[in-house]
């Protein structure tokens, strides 16, 4: 780059050379790590969905069969053979939850991204429908205020606002379980304004020790003869919020019941 | 006209499965009932076709009162299968039915396109796999009326 300075002594050039080719080479670089990184997670969850669904065939007869003889074979054997096949069809049983969990975490990434203007609480109403049967049995009390227009995938949405009500009912005290949902908006600017979605409940509460772990994959914090499940559930919750671009996070006292949030970006349309 | 099933005349079943271990499975709820059935096997989908058309050795095969169709098969694939039979002015008449592990919606459609009598998803668990079978076989061979055992040419 040449420049012209004038002075008292004439016409001076300043001349200055910036070598670029540092820069050039980082932003190569830059777009070689991003394209190798979309690979790698697009073929994870490849990887995740193919393993997941050829397992199910083989994992099949194995716990039909296991099953056919603990059916057929109790009793007939010895003491010994009874607490084999047992533990042989518990254990099928378990891969198979595990597996038709993985199925579906991995679902929430291959599937067709369907993002649009939709109703939060019609979504919240279709999630209560499908936990009915849990909400009857449990006597839950739920409330809810206004919920807004959000952007967002709504068959994601209602798996959110079912996992985490199915949550708050499956881990509650004793007693009548409380759940409200409520939200605020976040941001001033139209269009990054977010609303933060809260599920708060008055069931068994988290250490806050724990509040990261709950989120990852099959992170379960009870033994499981005191609660079913793979603990899949909010790992799948996670994976829904942060394909909208948001994140989720967690406030709770142990005894004290727990509070989820979530951000969602607002509807485009009127407010 | 022979009545089906009745009198204890046997039903011919035909299952197109290339699982031994789902073939066993269905045999050990279907011959469980109180009807008798005669459960014929065909592990890929030229053999089932050989069946068919009656070509089966020197022996006449039976013609199947119902058919059974796994989707996944070596040398010819079910959709093959099902369009041969539904190509055919003297099958086409068999209640055939789709019995797979597969859940994918294009599987499902292109089974319906080929003019599949039902599709059945194989359950999971043992229980539901039975009650599946079960049903299935309760619908088609004692509730429904199945077409006549000899179709005029």
């Amino acid at each position: 780059m040449l420049s012209p300075l004038e002075s008292p002594e004439g016409v001076l050039v300043t001349a200055a050379v910036r070598d670029i080719s540092a820069r050039k080479k980082a932003e190569l670089l830059l777009l070689r790590t991003m394209a190798e990184l979309n690979r790698s997670n697009e073929e994870l969850a490849q990887f995740a969905y193919v393993a997941s669904h050829d397992l199910q065939e083989p994992l099949r007869m194995v716990a039909s069969y296991t099953q056919l003889l603990s059916d057929r074979y109790k009793g007939k054997l010895d003491s010994a053979a009874d607490e084999f096949i047992s533990f042989a069809v518990d254990g099928a049983n378990r891969m198979q939850r595990s597996i038709q969990d993985l199925l579906a975490y991995s679902r929430v990434g291959t599937g067709e991204k369907n993002v649009g203007d939709i109703s939060s609480e019609e979504a919240f109403e279709q999630a209560i429908a499908n936990l009915r049967g849990a909400i009857e049995e449990s006597g839950a009390l739920l409330t809810h205020d206004p919920l807004p227009a959000v952007l967002a995938d709504e068959g994601q949405l209602v798996q959110l606002f079912q996992n985490l009500v199915g949550n708050a009912i499956k881990y509650r005290n004793p007693g009548v379980p409380q759940i409200h949902v409520s939200s605020a908006k976040d941001g001033g600017k139209n269009d990054e304004a977010r609303w933060i979605f809260s599920v708060r409940d008055n069931g068994l509460g988290i250490e806050s020790k724990y509040f990261k772990k709950i989120f990852g994959m099959f992170q379960r914090l009870h033994k499981r003869e005191e609660y079913s499940g793979t603990g899949i559930g909010l790992a799948i919750c996670k994976k829904i919020v942060e394909r909208h671009g948001g994140s989720i996070s967690v406030e709770s006292q142990l005894g004290q019941g727990s509070t989820f949030r979530f951000a969602l970006a607002a509807s485009k349309g009127k407010s | 006209m022979k009545t089906i099933g009745k009198e204890g005349i046997p039903l011919e079943v035909l299952l197109i499965e290339d699982n031994p271990g789902d073939v066993r499975l269905t045999r050990e709820t279907l011959c469980s009932g109180k009807r008798s059935i005669h459960l014929h096997v065909a592990t890929d989908g030229v053999e089932a076709m050989e069946f068919l058309r009656q070509k089966e050795g020197k022996v006449r095969a039976p013609r199947p009162d119902l058919i059974l169709l796994d989707l996944n098969l070596p040398r010819m694939d079910g959709h093959e299968v099902m369009a041969q039979i539904k190509g055919d002015d003297s099958l086409k008449t068999i209640p055939t039915i789709i019995l797979t592990t597969s859940d994918a919606k294009a599987d499902i459609a292109k089974s319906y396109q080929l003019h599949a009598n039902c599709y059945l998803t194989k359950p999971v668990q043992l229980d539901a796999f039975n009650c599946l079978v079960k049903s299935t076989s309760d619908f088609w061979l004692s509730t429904v009326t199945l077409p006549p055992p000899s179709q005029p040419q």
